[in-house]
């Protein structure tokens, strides 16, 4: 399992590395913003992979409320966490890129809203799962995990649906987006770093946690067959 | 455990109930909220058919920039915004210089109020940033597309 982890490990902080190189150096300039343009590389990738994160936290939510599953339940904080990091740095490189361009460092338009609405609402999940002393504090958690999913869709439509100052769409969006092949590329090569190194975060997280349900489970195993000592220990 | 006792049966029920009527009354929301108020900006357009309470209202207002309009003169910036045939002239006063992107033909949004001079007098200056990108010309000073294999020691740029 080390070696394995270790391996992904290499591999992870290759495929970071490439895309780094194709975003700063070998994707072309921008034409009409210049430079900091390449915080798409960034910024884009970090949204797919804190939605990408919020989506299987979403499902195991579900599957957790079904079964009581514990797996599910690991794997729901785990997501949730690291989904909060890369959605912090969407907050963060977002404004970095819209003081030069757009003049203001923030809006409160729907694209730009709605994404710190879901920062709060996976913020509030994990404050509650921290905090909360109650023995439901995982079924709690998923109700609000199931419900604050939909502020994902939301998201992804807003600039779609609303007249927003966040550009629309450059993939998928109407006629006059889109970009250079090799801007595609270094998005996509970045964004398939960034998959990775969550995927292998949230396995370390997953591990770490089903490890800590372990232990409690022996520990109140162990506090119910000494019915004598209280507190073992 | 295999057989779902009647209670938790309906209380199964229960939560689909008041899931579904809290999703179907979010996407009503939702859905009313696109119709009626898409108004983070207004166009020229809908500028011009707004009644006597366009005078009051703090608006913001999206179009492009005419080309050879803007005229500076430190923070103080008039111009001409166009959209679709309809022209709408600016002027803006604010704290702070408009970004760089703010340049002929750029989508610009002004915030300000309209004034009954037929002016838009605005005090915040936003440009928007088109969904399409181009690399910039390769002979362009500012667009060092350096190709690493071909490093030529004797030649390093300024930076």
């Amino acid at each position: 399992m080390r070696r394995t982890f270790v391996i992904l490990a290499l591999l992870t902080l290759g495929l970071l590395s490439y895309a780094l190189y194709e975003g700063l150096v070998a994707a072309p300039t921008e034409q009409t913003m210049g430079e900091v343009q390449r915080i798409f590389y960034y910024h884009v990738p970090s949204a797919v992979t804190a939605f990408t994160l919020f989506l299987i936290n979403f499902a195991a939510s579900i599957i957790y409320l079904a079964g009581r599953n514990q797996k599910a339940d690991a794997l729901a904080v785990s997501t949730a966490e690291v989904g909060v990091v890369f959605c912090t740095v969407v907050l963060v490189t977002g404004p970095l890129w819209a003081r030069p361009v757009w003049g203001i460092w923030w809006t409160w338009d729907a694209r730009l809203t709605s994404t710190l609405l879901l920062w709060l609402i996976y913020i509030s999940y994990l404050i509650l799962r921290r905090y909360s002393t109650s023995g439901q504090t995982p079924l709690i958690a998923a109700v609000l995990a199931v419900f604050g999913f939909l502020d994902v869709p939301f998201v992804y439509m807003a600039n779609r649906l609303f007249r927003t100052q966040h550009p629309q769409p450059v993939y998928f969006g109407g006629p006059g987006s889109g970009a250079d092949p090799r801007m595609t590329y270094a998005l996509l090569m970045n964004m398939a770093a960034f998959f990775c190194f969550a995927a292998l975060v949230v396995w370390l997280r997953f591990r770490l946690e089903r490890a800590q349900q372990d232990f409690e489970e022996t520990q109140a195993l162990e506090a119910l067959l000494q019915p004598d000592a209280r507190s073992p220990r | 455990m295999s057989t779902v006792p009647i209670s938790h049966r309906n209380k199964y029920l229960k939560f689909g109930i008041a899931t579904t009527i809290i999703v179907v009354a979010l996407g009503y929301l939702a859905y009313t909220g696109v119709q009626q108020s898409k108004s983070y900006y207004v166009t020229i357009k809908e500028l011009r058919g707004m009644d006597n309470t366009v005078y009051t209202k703090r608006l913001r207002v999206a179009g492009n920039v005419e080309p050879g309009s803007i005229h500076r003169t430190g923070l103080h910036v008039e111009f001409m915004l166009v959209e679709q045939g309809n022209k709408l002239p600016v002027v803006y006063t604010g704290t702070e210089a408009p970004p760089d992107t703010f340049k002929d033909n750029a989508q610009a949004l002004a915030e300000g109020s309209f004034g009954r001079d037929g002016v838009f007098h605005a005090s915040e200056l936003q440009a928007k940033c088109a969904s399409k990108y181009a690399p910039a010309p390769q002979n362009a000073p500012a667009a060092p597309a350096k190709d690493m294999s071909q490093a030529d020691p004797g030649a390093t740029g300024p930076e």
